[in-house]
């Protein structure tokens, strides 16, 4: 969206309180939707339950193509549809309702610095994993990503994504990287994860924040999705302060 | 405790402008690093040579093996015990990972598009510069790729995949580099470098960044105008250009080398009156001696320190 449409939109959202028939709309969970997905439309989801916002989530074989970005999950509240994680944290603030008003500006940094990382390492690495190792690809992403299709559109629109998705890892460098390469980038953003939570149970303060909601989506996915192998999960199973906060973060919801 | 070193470690690099050891952020990383942990590196500038379009830079040589990719050269680095994070904490280190990945997905962006996406920058200064840096014929090819490998980064990162345009993205990008900029100097604040008194990897990653943006003599640059606005990141550039790399800027100076410095009308008049010194040098030798073979003498000699006052002036006003 363009700077003055954003301003236009937080306007319109500051006017309406939050209706009750929010909906949040994610590709099929049984058979369709992946890793990568899996984890942001979770992240969002924890997220508006950590503000108090009811949600209702929709599961549709078309969400892509639904969202204004073209990326899932994408919430539709009243009149308006936003998409992915960072538009939707301010549009929620546009109505009033933040988890990171109590931060100071080095503490507000931090958080964009580490949910940077978390875009960077993780989400690339989920991604990196699901399309471009090609085993995975073949047994897992392909099938999975066509499955409400029939033929020839599943391999058609199952080969574009893979070809998108590739390209993207090309354009930022990672194409060149090895799987063991991936997998130790990912081990070492868990350590940061690891090393930036310590023994406290949210990341900033008492208080949860979106950092918190984004963390616990991408990790709670990867330990309970069965891939081809369980080096991920085990990558960050290794991290004993990461998993108590996945359970408790779980808990507390 | 340095390892000992049979031969130095080379590092092929863009060469440097505008005041900067380097024009090329990487590159511009690589070398503040070496300088805070103490590495001496053989730099070698990839300028005029055929490495411009063959070679992905930085790339680091040491021992038969080659290393590419900052955060690798770094890496490797720190396994030679060239450590500049040796003393942070478990937080500072993970602090710096953030950071390096704040800067990349929010900073770089609009730094591509400043430099080789915006119009007027890269017709009046990217393109000519690259192309009076790469030899002939690669001139016509290095900066048209270096331009469409940016534009494309910054689509497919950025842009919403239906519509692929990179006017709709621009402002996007733009604020978020500002945002950007706004954080690292929240975090910075009124210290020397971002932890404590000494300078860390992070120091080297946002000094490649913004040492460029602040330096370079961009004719539209909105971010430049907000970057300089923020005094703690201006004077944190300065302060790392006058302690860890005025020695080599100073040499560049004294070898009249046609790069354009900083203030190039004295360096102008400083040549030109040492030249004007040396003519006239030359013209009290020759009334010293007899008429005829002397004024051809002279006026050869005239003849060839005006050509040569007219090549510095060609040459260092492009």
């Amino acid at each position: 969206m363009s700077l003055a449409a954003e301003a236009f939109v937080s306007q319109i959202a500051a006017a309406e309180p939050w209706p009750e028939k929010a909906t949040l709309y994610q590709p099929l969970k049984e058979d369709q939707i992946l890793l990568s997905d899996s984890a942001s439309s979770l992240a969002v989801q924890t997220f508006l339950r950590m503000c108090g916002l009811p949600v209702q989530v929709s599961c549709c074989a078309n969400a892509e193509y639904m969202s204004p970005s073209g990326k899932v999950p994408f919430i539709h509240v009243g009149n308006q549809v936003v998409s992915e994680l960072g538009p939707i944290v301010q549009y929620i603030k546009a109505k009033g309702h933040s988890l990171s008003d109590g931060l100071d500006d080095v503490q507000r940094a931090e958080m964009k610095a580490y949910m940077e990382l978390v875009n960077n390492m993780l989400l690339t690495a989920e991604l990196y994993i699901q399309w471009c190792d090609d085993y995975t690809a073949t047994e897992i992403s392909r099938p999975r990503y066509s499955s409400p299709y029939s033929w020839p559109l599943n391999h058609i629109l199952a080969y574009q994504k893979q070809w998108e998705v590739r390209r993207k890892m090309n354009a930022i460098g990672w194409s060149g990287k090895s799987l063991e390469q991936v997998y130790e980038d990912v081990s070492q953003c868990c350590q940061a994860l690891s090393q930036r939570l310590g023994t406290q149970p949210y990341f900033f303060n008492k208080q949860p924040t979106e950092l918190d909601a984004l963390v616990f989506g991408h990790l709670f996915t990867i330990l309970t999705t069965q891939l081809t192998n369980d080096e991920l999960a085990e990558k960050v199973k290794s991290y004993t302060n990461l998993l108590s906060f996945c359970h408790h973060s779980k808990t507390s919801k | 405790m340095h390892t000992n070193m049979a031969e130095p470690m080379e590092l092929l690099c863009w060469g440097g402008d505008w005041d900067l050891p380097s024009v090329h952020t990487d590159s511009l990383i690589v070398l503040a690093y070496a300088k805070f942990s103490g590495a001496t590196l053989a730099v070698k500038s990839i300028d005029w040579t055929w490495r411009t379009i063959t070679a992905s830079v930085p790339q680091l040589h040491y021992e038969g093996s080659t290393v590419t990719e900052p955060t690798q050269i770094l890496n490797f680095l720190r396994k030679q015990r060239f450590n500049a994070d040796y003393e942070l904490t478990a937080k500072q280190g993970a602090d710096t990972m953030a950071y390096i990945a704040l800067l990349e997905e929010k900073l770089r962006p609009a730094l591509l598009h400043t430099f080789w996406v915006d119009a007027q920058n890269y017709a009046n200064l990217t393109r000519p510069w690259f192309t009076s840096h790469s030899p002939f014929p690669l001139n016509f090819f290095v900066p048209g790729r270096q331009a469409s490998l940016a534009l494309s980064r910054i689509l497919l990162t950025k842009a919403e995949s239906p519509l692929l345009n990179i006017t709709e993205v621009e402002g996007k990008i733009y604020s978020e580099a500002k945002e950007c900029l706004n954080l690292l100097s929240h975090r910075l604040g009124n210290f020397h470098f971002f932890f404590g008194d000494t300078p860390t990897s992070l120091d080297a990653f946002v000094f490649g960044h913004i040492a460029p943006l602040i330096k370079a003599p961009l004719p539209s640059g909105q971010l430049q105008k907000h970057l300089n606005q923020l005094d703690n990141l201006c004077q944190f550039c300065n302060t790392i250009l006058k302690n860890y790399f005025t020695d080599a800027s100073a040499e560049k100076r004294m070898d009249c080398s046609p790069t354009a410095t900083h203030d190039p009308v004295d360096a102008n008049l400083q040549k030109l009156t040492q030249l004007v010194n040396k003519e006239s040098n030359l013209i009290e030798k020759v009334l010293a001696r007899s008429a005829d073979s002397l004024l051809n003498l002279m006026s050869l000699e005239i003849a060839v320190t005006c050509l040569k006052v007219c090549g510095h002036c060609f040459f260092t006003m492009y």
